[in-house]
């Protein structure tokens, strides 16, 4: 009896080690998992293309059934809220370029030597003659602010994590949109990005066709913007060179330079 | 000579001739009849674009922050009392004032999914608005419930631009008064029909404190005051200018100069319409005179030989110019009250209703008869019968015994 139950007092910490064990093994992934939330997600992918500070050359491939056009572009960037853009070639486009600065947004023309403030109206319309939008631009911090995020679905694929996000626009959200689906990897890899309208009919969507690591971070280098009604329309951006965290002058981001960088 | 004789004389000559006389006399009628028919239509359209014009929330009087008309915004904006009513004015009574309201009106950028418009969002407080096109509207979905409601109400023609519906939501995007933009998404109670696809276009409707919040401002834009009756027009205008220095006070024709033009241009063109009927018509009475003057000429030798004066001679022409006019305005009226009566309450023109509404008149064509109108036919028609009488009464004086005889 004294045995038996010395014995029993010698299992128990064993088996109560190895249940501990499982259940630290099963418990842990999931716990992972659930500390992931929607917002970190999408705070994460905003910031992974952004960083601090970002500078980044790509090429614009716009392409319609009867012509395509290439264009090149560099961008900065800081922060969530300040963006430059500038054309770089073809000769044509060559300095045509965009500020973005909180919530406004200044257009300069070197033809014109002017710059123009884009009034509200104009945003929805097409940049530089692409499939995307001057929102599509500008929208960054939108979706933290404006949008209730939720993770749909989660697969794993190749060994990594994939998230399924739904963004539903708050009531009194400034976005026209019903919904707008974030499918993003757990490196905040954005993979595919859809805009559906109010009775949840998809109008556009942006897919990514590769991913790389350019400038010490593994991002989306190749994406296509696409609208649903004209399948033969779509406008591709290939990252070619990229870099993070740089020092950037604070006069960048300024309207002053936008039009003095031109030169 | 007793007039009586006269009268009686005339009489008798007209009947000497009946079928020429009576087609004349049909003529008149028939002149008469459709003069006072299509006046009656003129000046319905009138009333009608009047009613527009002051439905189309001006209302009789207007009041509005200086420079409003030129840069529209809540820049040029005003408070008045909550509590504050047209009729505490001295000189204002009551029963002039059919209702008031005041409203933010602003321009704004209304975007869906797939559209972006230009439309000025229109602040207000529906209970006010039983004085403009917003309270008799018909809406497809739900009304606004108060002044605090913060969802919209979107025209047709603008929801089909926008390929939205009720229920969705569209973004706002306007100045507030600090000068920032303000853009905020809205839902959409319902979609209203207006009088002319214009109106539908323009305006959002909205309730006032809604906007007051976006924009950051406890004032309004503007105050319609709506009057019983468009006579007590001048007196409150200047009542309020008065009462409102600083403000401009203006008239529905200060604000839309076009319908007051064509208000003033639809008397002129009722008196010029009828003088043209009527003077071709005298003509006809002309002929029908000097022809029975010459025809008589004998007759009228005789009695100037046997003592009638030329002034009874004259007499007895005028009163058969008269009787004939008189006759023919009595039947005329007559039968162009027959013709109206039966369209008083209105003429279904909804066949003809995307050309009416493209000139903002409304489907139901009400024509108007006024007791100024049928009194200025009556008059005019017995002025031109006189006129018409002066030359056939000449050739009858001219006539004596001597020329009757060799005929």
């Amino acid at each position: 009896m004294r045995m038996r139950h010395a014995k029993g007092c010698h299992i128990k910490p064993k088996v109560r080690a190895v249940v501990a064990i499982a259940a630290a093994l099963l418990v842990a992934p999931s716990a992972v998992a659930q500390e992931i939330t929607a917002y970190d997600l999408v705070a994460g992918a905003l910031d992974l293309t952004r960083g601090d500070t970002s500078h980044t050359e790509m090429t614009m491939q716009v392409k319609r059934p009867d012509w395509e056009r290439s264009t090149s572009i560099v961008a900065w960037s800081r922060g969530r809220e300040d963006t430059l853009m500038r054309f770089t070639a073809p000769a044509k486009d060559a300095g045509n370029a965009l500020l973005k600065q909180g919530a406004n947004m200044w257009t300069y023309t070197p033809k014109l030597n002017r710059t123009i403030r884009l009034p509200y109206s104009m945003r929805s319309q097409s940049w530089a003659g692409s499939d995307f939008s001057y929102n599509d631009l500008s929208r960054s911090d939108k979706l933290l602010k404006h949008y209730q995020l939720e993770i749909v679905e989660q697969r794993e694929e190749e060994g990594r994590m994939i998230y399924t996000i739904d963004a539903v626009p708050r009531d009194d959200a400034p976005v026209v949109w019903g919904k707008e689906v974030w499918v993003l990897r757990d490196d905040y890899v954005m993979l595919e990005q859809r805009f559906y309208d109010q009775e949840m009919t998809l109008l556009k969507r942006m897919t990514t066709m590769d991913i790389r690591e350019i400038g010490g971070r593994v991002v989306a280098t190749r994406m296509r913007m696409q609208k649903l009604d004209e399948p033969d329309h779509w406008t591709e951006v290939i990252i070619e060179a990229a870099q993070f965290d740089i020092e950037l002058p604070d006069r960048m981001f300024t309207v002053f330079e936008l039009k003095a960088g031109a030169s | 000579m007793n007039p009586m004789l006269l009268f009686q004389l005339s009489w008798r000559n007209l009947w000497r001739r009946r079928r020429r006389n009576g087609l004349l006399l049909a003529a008149i009628s028939f002149a008469v009849a459709g003069v006072v028919v299509l006046n009656s239509f003129i000046r319905g359209m009138q009333v009608q674009m009047t009613q527009t014009a002051v439905n189309n929330m001006n209302g009789h009087v207007k009041v509005l922050a200086p420079g409003y008309l030129d840069d529209p915004g809540i820049a040029r904006s005003f408070d008045l009392a909550k509590d504050w009513r047209p009729d505490v004015l001295e000189g204002i009574e009551a029963e002039m004032v059919a209702g008031w309201a005041s409203r933010v009106r602003v321009p704004a950028v209304v975007m869906s999914e797939r559209e972006t418009r230009g439309v000025q969002l229109v602040g207000i407080d529906p209970a006010a608005e039983a004085i403009s096109f917003i309270g008799d509207m018909a809406v497809e979905g739900e009304r606004l419930s108060g002044s605090e409601d913060g969802r919209l109400l979107v025209g047709r023609a603008l929801a089909e631009q926008l390929e939205t519906a009720a229920g969705r939501r569209i973004v706002l995007i306007t100045q507030g008064a600090d000068g920032r933009n303000r853009e905020a998404g809205y839902r959409i109670a319902g979609l209203y029909d207006a009088e002319g696809e214009g109106l539908e276009k323009a305006f959002l409707f909205t309730g006032i404190a809604n906007v007051q919040n976006l924009l950051d401002a406890s004032v309004i834009t503007e105050l319609s005051v709506r009057l019983t009756e468009d006579r007590h027009g001048p007196n409150v205008l200047s009542r309020m200018i008065d009462a409102l220095t600083g403000l401009d006070v203006l008239t529905w024709q200060d604000l839309e100069p076009t319908a007051a033009a064509m208000h003033e241009f639809v008397d002129v063109a009722i008196a010029m319409w009828f003088l043209i009927v009527m003077g071709a018509l005298a003509f006809g009475l002309i002929n029908t005179l000097v022809t029975a003057v010459m025809e008589r000429t004998r007759e009228l030798g005789m009695l100037r030989a046997v003592g009638m004066r030329p002034r009874a001679v004259v007499v007895q022409v005028v009163v058969e110019s008269m009787l004939i006019m008189v006759l023919g305005i009595v039947i005329g009226l007559a039968l162009g009250m027959l013709l109206y009566l039966p369209m008083a309450s209105g003429i279904d023109m909804s066949a003809f209703a995307a050309a009416t509404e493209e000139f903002g008149f409304s489907a139901l064509m009400v024509p108007k008869l006024e007791a100024g109108d049928i009194w200025l036919v009556v008059s005019l028609a017995i002025v031109i019968g006189l006129l018409a009488s002066v030359y056939p009464a000449w050739r009858s004086v001219k006539i004596t015994p001597l020329e009757a005889m060799r005929r």
